[in-house]
């Protein structure tokens, strides 16, 4: 029997010992699934298979002079995982070997910690045995590159743990230039060409499956790829040296008068390319930057619009250049408002191209209150035609639909025609204005303004953009010569006379607006200085359109002294670096340096003697230019002058313009070096209402 | 009509077929449940035999109508084969040194075409069958030390052949036959001096070297204490202590870590300490070392308790009501590596968590209290045995599988019987439980 007991009592053991791995099962079940059981889920949420998105390479942005604007860089993130199989291995010992020249090779190639600091960071998150441990982010791809090379990193990823995160980041190698017109290509809410051309520029995703391991580590499934396709490339139209010459001229303009916001824009007259864009607005005192595409906001043009009001007359024959209209001195009553000259200027009897150059606000009441006041969608029509009632359509998103009122609708008034006439109650847009110059430039074919060429992949023109004719003739031949003989005046003879160049003619119009805005009311004396024209007037190549708007009282505003030096900067840019060199390409034979220097007659005198050149003219208050051609004598020229008004002092020697100056006892003060380039009291002026002169000299 | 009929279930215990027909179709649900796609086609996959679950039904078929042969059979054949399959059996696993393929790095596995067959496996019911019918025999006294090693060799034989196919896991179960020698009358010396050891081996893995030895010192002094009358008596009790504490002290402070350093191989002594916790430092072992020294030669592998990490992962998140059947994000994602064999418990934790979890535990202890209620009505001593040594092998699996999965054993890569993906293993199970069945059905008859 006792040896029924033994087997008895082994048969329980061996229940016992069943139940004792029972209890084992469970307990560690029960530690599992419920007292860790939160622990284990957050482990199994942050593990999981996601598809992802491999990013395309985004398509470079290329000015027409082959230069890149826009490009994609890659972008690397270094992480390192701390549980890599080559530094666990052996108990760390590649770690601790090469943990010291890492750290000296880390703080050599990105300069920020000391090699104290680096081997630090790598022994602590070593010892916490992180996985995916940051160690710098956004990391250039030569840094990357120099990275590779570091001891144990050169080992690859799995014996090193270091993880690189590539990213494609945009690169804008001229940095602000026309940023808003290339835009920026973030995430959300791209602009510019960016926006518009997206999806030739972004090219097709790709993706790919990627199991996340617990602690937030990716590895991509094999197999599971689809690889991205690459965007395609933009030939722009913009060229850099205008571009530039456009930008800094305005940004010159704007600090010095402090103004809010500018643009300008360059157009090439026969085909509508948009050669340069600049927007710049007031960030903070002083300081400008590209934050919005003013060039197709809308606002209420001013006087550059009397182009719209003279072609309209002209072309419905119903009023030649030298139809006469009365000034009114400068203001006008009509309908219980008053139309305001932009000074009293005393002028009664007048001409349509008197009024225009003078860009009198009363002679253009006039002329629509004359001719259309009783048939207001007559003149209306002009508008729609020239297609200043609806969008450019040029290539870049977020351009304002003009608005231009309707006789018999709500906001028409007794007073809106009157005032259209002069660039209020309608708005359009910069771009607008540069169109309609240029098709005047353009013998009245008016072509649509455009940012892209082509669209090029790997080098294949995908598509290719020619010029839009919008409208063959705007108006009869008849008119655009009127319109360009008009517009010229005003450089000649009229707002835009100091802007003259001695090099090249140029035809445009001044404009000087009151602005009513957000925040705006006319009270507040913002004024819209604005400059439309193009050059070389006699055989036009570029239209430049120059909007400013000035900040409140400001004591410059008028479009002549404010958009106007803009203009004629860019315009000798891009005609000492585009136009004058296809001149000269043009003579084959010598070339024809000329050379012209202003000064009163008694200094030029003095030259002329000193160089033996006869003179007999002395009189030391008469000015004169001389120029000097190769080949030939200096040919002097004596600057014609009325008594008792100011004289040009323009292309003078501060010694000169002091002495003319303090001669008709004038209070001078100056600024800048060089010779004078702008008078704050035009010539012309009776000298006698007059005391103090500022002169700016470049 | 039904004399036949009535012939083959007469005696035949269903509810140990009802229980192998449960976990097996659990078995099938999980593999799908870490195979199946929502957009899968189901019956398309299953006609065309083209996934696990499909072949695992596949190869339940097989097993059933193998099941029926088994239950046509005379039990006297099984005893009367024993020693002849048992012989078939090493066979099988010397050939597959020579015609063995290599599956997951172990080379154990005979290429049958449709098939790969792991001798490994086959084995257990041989050895089942052998020690069955060694211990049966008349005129074996088992009380006689050379009886007790000629059983121990009939169990370990194929253990050592599995190791040399570096099956390590599958060796181990070989030992689980212990407990039928128990049961049989080993004595209980070499019971608890295989406990005092492996208590002995665990505590040196988990406590200080040197805290352990003082431990020791002192629990000697007081056995010394204690024992100090006796010992006036009889000096051999003072030696024997002495002798035991050399013994232990010196299998802790040497002979355990010179087992981790120069038997195991750097994985497995990493996986050992990493159960209690531990890091291993693998620049201390001897095949390390000869690996580096060997430049040609790779490091040894990746060493980390990733698997377990990520089982414990996938159970533990189920939680107590668990996450659904379809449902588990880290089965779905398949996150857990090898989870459609050995770490198939992991599906059902996820899916239907602790209650899951309890609900099959139950079922194998069902299963194991069902054998062993059956070994002990068995009136032959062969039947009895053979069923301890069934329940033997499958608590081995079963309890090791499940600590495995939930990183309180070593991961030694054994699957959970029934229910674990591969057809070996489902083959080996069938045929031992219905030899089991078909022997339980002659429970009145004396087998030899």
């Amino acid at each position: 029997m006792e040896n029924r007991k033994d087997i008895l009592l082994r048969t329980y053991l061996v229940f016992i010992g069943i139940g004792i791995f029972c209890l084992f099962v469970l307990g560690k079940a029960i530690i599992i699934q419920t007292k860790e059981g939160k622990y284990w889920k957050a482990m199994s949420d942050s593990a999981h298979l996601r598809y992802e998105i491999i990013e395309s390479e985004r398509g470079t942005i290329y000015s027409e002079d082959g230069q890149m604007l826009s490009t994609s860089v890659p972008e690397f993130d270094i992480y390192v995982d701390f549980m890599a199989e080559g530094l666990r291995d052996k108990n760390g010992a590649l770690f601790k070997k090469y943990i010291d020249s890492l750290a000296i090779g880390l703080s050599d190639l990105f300069n920020d910690k000391s090699a104290a600091d680096y081997r630090k960071e790598l022994l602590n998150n070593y010892k916490s045995k992180k996985r995916y441990a940051l160690l710098k982010r956004k990391i250039s791809y030569v840094q990357h590159e120099d990275l590779k090379k570091l001891p144990l990193v050169k080992m690859g990823k799995n014996k090193s743990g270091f993880i690189s995160v590539v990213r494609m980041k945009r690169l804008y190698p001229f940095e602000s230039m026309a940023k808003r017109t290339i835009g920026l290509a973030r995430d959300s809410n791209k602009v510019g060409l960016e926006r518009q051309y997206d999806g030739s520029l972004s090219g097709t995703t790709g993706s790919r499956l990627v199991r996340y391991i617990a602690g937030g580590a990716g590895v991509p499934v094999e197999g599971t790829e689809m690889d991205p396709s690459d965007g395609s490339d933009l030939m722009t139209t913009l060229d850099v040296g205008i571009q530039e010459a456009a930008q800094n001229a305005l940004n010159k303009m704007m600090v010095g008068n402090e103004a809010e916001r500018g643009t300008c824009i360059v157009m090439e007259v026969k085909t509508g390319k948009v050669k340069a864009i600049a927007n710049l607005g007031k960030i903070s005192e002083g300081v400008y930057a590209e934050n919005f595409n003013y060039a197709i906001q809308l606002s209420e043009p001013g006087s550059t619009f009397k182009l719209v009001t003279i072609l309209s007359v002209l072309e419905d024959k119903l009023a030649t250049l030298n139809t006469p209209v009365n000034l009114e001195g400068g203001r006008w009553n009509i309908a219980g408002q008053t139309v305001f000259d932009s000074e009293i200027h005393g002028l009664h009897q007048s001409n349509l191209k008197v009024a225009f150059e003078r860009s009198s606000n009363v002679g253009m009441a006039k002329l629509v209150y004359n001719y259309y006041y009783n048939q207001p969608s007559r003149f209306i029509k002009h508008i729609q035609k020239l297609h200043l009632d609806s969008l450019t359509g040029i290539d870049i998103p977020g351009e304002g639909k003009p608005r231009i009122y309707k006789p018999g609708t709500n906001h028409w008034s007794k007073t809106t025609l009157p005032w259209m006439s002069f660039g209020y109650n309608l708005t359009v847009t910069p771009m607008h204005t540069a169109m309609l110059y240029n098709a005047v430039a353009n013998n009245g074919v008016m072509v649509r303004p455009y940012l892209v060429n082509a669209i090029v992949k790997d080098g294949e023109v995908l598509k290719k953009f020619d010029p839009v004719v919008l409208d063959s003739n705007i108006t009869s031949k008849q008119t655009i010569a009127d319109l360009k003989e008009c517009l010229e005046g005003v450089v000649l003879n009229g707002t835009a006379k100091s802007l003259a160049s001695k090099d090249y003619s140029f035809a445009a119009k001044t404009g000087t607006a009151l602005v009513a805005d957000k925040g705006i009311t006319y009270k507040d004396k913002v004024y819209q200085s604005s400059f439309a024209g193009y050059f070389p007037a006699n055989d036009p190549q570029y239209t430049i359109v120059v909007v400013i708007r000035n900040k409140k009282h400001a004591a410059k505003f008028y479009g002549g002294s404010v958009a106007g030096p803009v203009f004629r900067d860019v315009a000798d840019q891009i005609y000492a670096t585009h136009i004058r060199k296809q001149l000269q390409k043009n003579f084959d034979g010598e070339d024809s340096v000329k050379y012209v220097a202003s000064a009163t007659v008694n200094t030029l005198a003095g030259v002329f003697s000193n160089l033996k050149y006869g003179n007999s003219d002395s009189n030391a208050s008469v000015l004169a230019d001389v120029q000097i051609s190769k080949g030939k004598n200096p040919e002097l020229h004596k600057r014609s002058r009325s008594k008792g008004l100011m004289p040009s002092l323009i292309g003078l020697g501060l010694k000169d313009a002091i002495a003319i100056c303090e001669e008709n006892q004038l209070k001078v003060t100056f600024s800048g070096a060089g010779k004078v380039r702008e008078q704050s009291v035009d010539a012309g002026i009776n000298l006698k209402t007059i005391n103090n002169i500022h002169l700016v000299l470049r | 009509m039904t004399q036949n009929e009535l012939k083959i279930s007469k005696g035949i215990d269903f509810t140990i077929i009802i229980l192998y027909l449960i976990l097996v179709c659990i078995g099938i649900t999980c593999i799908f449940s870490v195979e199946h796609k929502p957009d899968d086609d189901i019956l398309g996959n299953i006609l065309k035999f083209n996934t696990n679950y499909a072949k695992q039904i596949l190869f339940t078929f097989i097993g059933l109508l193998v099941g029926t042969f088994i239950l046509l059979t005379d039990s006297k054949f099984f005893s009367a084969m024993a020693n002849l399959f048992y012989a078939f059996g090493i066979m099988l696993m010397l050939a597959t040194f020579v015609i063995g393929k290599n599956v997951n790095g172990s080379s154990s596995w005979i290429p049958l075409g449709f098939m790969n067959l792991q001798p490994a496996e086959l084995c257990k019911i041989f050895v089942a069958l052998a020690i069955a019918k060694y211990l049966s025999r008349s005129d074996t006294d088992f009380s006689k030390p050379r009886s007790q090693l000629i059983a121990a060799a009939i169990c370990l034989t194929p253990a050592i052949l599995s190791i040399l196919q570096k099956e390590t896991g599958l060796a181990l179960v070989y030992f689980s036959f212990i407990f039928v020698l128990f049961r049989e009358g080993l004595p209980s010396v070499y019971l608890i001096s295989a406990a005092f050891l492996g208590v002995l081996g665990v505590a040196s893995l988990v406590v200080d070297t040197n805290v352990l030895t003082i431990a020791l010192l002192v629990i000697a002094f007081v056995a010394f204490m204690l024992l100090k009358r006796k010992i006036r008596r009889n000096r051999f009790i003072l030696l024997f202590l002495l002798g035991g504490l050399a013994f232990s002290v010196g299998t802790q402070r040497l002979a355990v870590p010179y087992v981790l350093n120069n038997v195991f191989k750097c994985y497995q002594s990493t996986r050992i300490l990493a159960m209690v916790g531990k890091e291993y430092d693998c620049s201390l072992n001897k095949e390390s070392k000869l690996a580096e020294a060997d430049e040609n030669k790779k490091a040894p592998r990746k060493t980390d308790d990733y698997n377990v990490r990520q089982s414990k992962m996938a159970i533990g998140s189920g939680g107590f009501w668990g996450k659904g059947f379809l449902k588990g994000t880290v089965t779905q994602g398949s996150f857990v590596p090898e989870q459609h064999t050995d770490f198939i418990f992991t599906a059902l934790g996820e899916s239907f968590g602790f209650w899951g979890s309890v609900i099959l535990a139950g079922l194998y202890l069902t299963l194991l209290i069902v054998i062993i209620n059956v070994a002990e009505r068995q009136k032959s001593a062969f039947s009895r045995i053979y069923a301890y040594g069934v329940a033997s092998v499958i608590f081995f699996h079963v309890s090791i599988n499940m600590l495995m999965t939930m990183g309180l054993a070593p991961v030694i890569g054994i699957p959970l019987p029934l229910m674990s993906y591969g057809g070996s293993s489902l083959l080996t199970f069938t045929i031992m439980l219905f030899i089991l069945v078909r022997l339980d059905a002659d429970r009145q008859l004396n087998v030899r």
